[in-house]
């Protein structure tokens, strides 16, 4: 059966289910500027939207697109970082198959975090807009906080089930499938602890901040 | 006048053919006219189309949803859809109006000596063929909205695409974009499957084209952990469409979803039916990498396979893949449009749900 799979493309497939995941799991880290960059700290955890902000400074240009993609791939960078080391524990778990394979599931299983990330980017620029124009604090505090929540909420079961039934699906036999359920439960509980999702007291001293900040402009 | 099943299919071709162009000058010319009954048309159109084994034997249900449509457009003659809401556009008008008309007509007294197919449709192809060209209608209605009155109905539609597409379903069912959702997919099983010209690009090189019968993946002690989920080609298309999105922060620009998703429709008459889905398009590769995590898929239960091949199950396949050498269930590149469980003869080769034995196989494999 293995030298079916054996096709001259497979190698280039292999790289982009790695790297496609990667990307836009980390992307998001990368694509704070400078009205946001307070929300996106207390939207993610707040180191690595500083080390994307550090990396961003190494390649600074004065064209916008241009910038756009380099702020996307320091993100992106950290991303993969973040992914290479849960490889690694996940590989550990695994043992049947190389690194580079126990890479590709775990990036594949990332998917249902890359597009929470996403969504979550995505309600932080929301947020900046509706306080530009004018909407009251309780609608924000909505839209920042319970909004979000349902969907971490959401994408976590995804991400479980991802990762049970890719792991079926890859052959990953007896308690080994329970042994890396166990990692992705252990990775979420690790992004929650270092500051996913904005907590009320953080909304709370942020949203003054950032009124004034409009008001400013 | 006898209509054989070919005329039946080259009259609803024309009418598309025709159909299409008035959209288009009445969508991106200043004219900026349309009239609704046009977007029924092609829902009438394709439907037929989908539908030919049966309506080519019973012309005379043919003519019915002609008719309706035929009503729709005398009835949508005083709101159409125009830029100064009281301008009407006669020409336009009227092409619209014979276009339901000359189909109503010649099925009303035509004859044909088709006779109806043995095997009945299944109810989930119904429904899907319903459901797509719902979504096509929406598409097409939005689209007209958002260039004839300026207004942008179209961002909601996209936005609720994309939020079903990359961040639900998924997760749920697999590459359901590719069957159900994707207006280019309308327009590959309607149209472009029914045209005969030579395609410019026939054949697709070796190392590409074995890509779709190798990708897949099996819950059996035989798994290949190094195989390929997804062809390579079919991933590189990601990047060019989404690096433009993102540096010249698209997703905003009206002409944006014009672009990718007419570019998709061109670019699909140049291969053979599906070839494009198959390997090249950038709507699907990062959608369809998600699918390799879906609670679902079509189940194939290899032990009550007769090896008859009678059922052609992979001419059927949209996604050209080998059927009959998956494990258990279809690959990742499934669109789960289910044609291949109406092609094969037997109620019990592929299913909803997996044969007992079968499961109890996959059982003790992945407890071993």
């Amino acid at each position: 059966m293995e030298d079916t799979y054996k096709t001259p493309l497979a190698k280039l497939a292999r790289f982009c289910e790695i790297f496609i995941p990667g990307y836009m799991f980390g992307k998001a880290w990368g694509i704070a500027h400078d009205s946001t960059l307070d929300l996106y700290r207390a939207m993610f955890p707040a180191f690595l939207i500083n080390i994307a902000e550090g990396m961003k400074e190494i390649f600074v240009t004065e064209s916008h697109s241009l910038q756009l993609l380099f702020s996307t791939m320091s993100g992106a960078m950290i991303g993969f970082l973040v992914i290479m080391v849960l490889g690694l524990v996940m590989h550990f778990v695994l043992k049947d198959r190389r690194y580079i394979d126990s890479l590709r599931f775990t990036s594949i299983t990332l998917i249902p975090l890359a597009v929470m990330n996403g969504t979550l980017s995505h309600v932080s620029n929301t947020v900046i807009d509706s306080l530009g124009m004018g909407e009251s604090a309780e609608a924000l505090t909505s839209s920042a906080l319970q909004s979000p929540r349902g969907q971490i909420i959401m994408f976590c079961v995804l991400y479980m089930t991802s990762i049970w039934m890719f792991g079926k699906r890859t052959g990953v036999k007896g308690w080994r499938r329970y042994g890396v359920l166990g990692v992705g439960i252990g990775f979420v509980a690790i992004y929650f602890a270092c500051g996913l999702s904005i907590t009320t007291a953080e909304w709370n001293i942020l949203l003054p901040k950032l009124q004034a900040a409009i008001s400013a402009h | 006048m006898n209509i054989t099943k070919q005329k039946f299919v080259d009259l609803n071709k024309w009418i598309l053919f025709v159909a299409i162009p008035v959209y288009l000058i009445g969508l991106f010319t200043p004219i900026k006219y349309m009239q609704p009954g046009l977007i029924f048309v092609f829902g009438a159109a394709f439907f037929c189309l989908f539908h030919q084994d049966y309506f080519a034997s019973r012309l005379k249900s043919a003519a019915h949803i002609w008719m309706f449509i035929f009503i729709m457009t005398v009835v949508s003659y005083s709101i159409p859809l125009s830029k100064i809401s009281s301008t009407n556009n006669i020409i336009l008008y009227i092409i619209t109006l014979m276009l339901s008309l000359i189909p109503l007509l010649l099925f009303m007294f035509g004859s044909t000596e088709e006779k109806p197919k043995k095997k009945e449709r299944l109810a989930i192809i119904s429904f899907r063929i319903a459901f797509q060209i719902t979504l096509f209608m929406a598409w097409a209605s939005v689209t007209a909205f958002c260039f004839i009155k300026g207004t942008r109905p179209d961002l909601f539609y996209w936005a609720m695409f994309h939020v079903s597409t990359v961040a639900l379903l998924p997760f749920l069912f697999g590459r359901v974009i590719c069957g159900w959702i994707c207006p280019n997919a309308t327009f590959q099983d309607g149209l472009f499957k029914n045209m005969t010209y030579k395609r410019p690009i026939p054949k697709l090189s070796k190392a590409i084209e074995e890509q779709s019968h190798t990708c897949a993946m099996n819950i059996s002690g035989e798994v290949d952990k190094r195989a390929p989920l997804m062809p390579a080609t079919l991933l590189l298309s990601w990047f060019p469409m989404f690096f433009a999105e993102t540096v010249f922060d698209l997703t905003q620009v009206a002409w944006y979803p014009i672009v990718f998703m007419y570019g998709l429709i061109i670019l699909s008459l140049l291969f053979p039916w599906r070839k494009m889905c198959t390997h090249f398009c950038w709507l699907s590769s990062y959608r369809g990498l998600a699918s390799n995590n879906s609670l679902w898929r079509i189940r194939y239960n290899p032990s009550k396979c007769r090896n008859c091949k009678r059922c052609l199950a992979e001419e059927s396949c949209a996604f050209y893949i080998d059927i009959r050498k998956q494990d258990n269930e279809m690959p990742t590149t499934c669109c789960l449009c289910f044609s291949c469980m109406e092609a094969c003869p037997f109620d019990d080769v592929l299913t909803f749900r997996r044969d007992p034995e079968e499961k109890a196989r996959l059982k003790a494999m992945l407890k071993a």
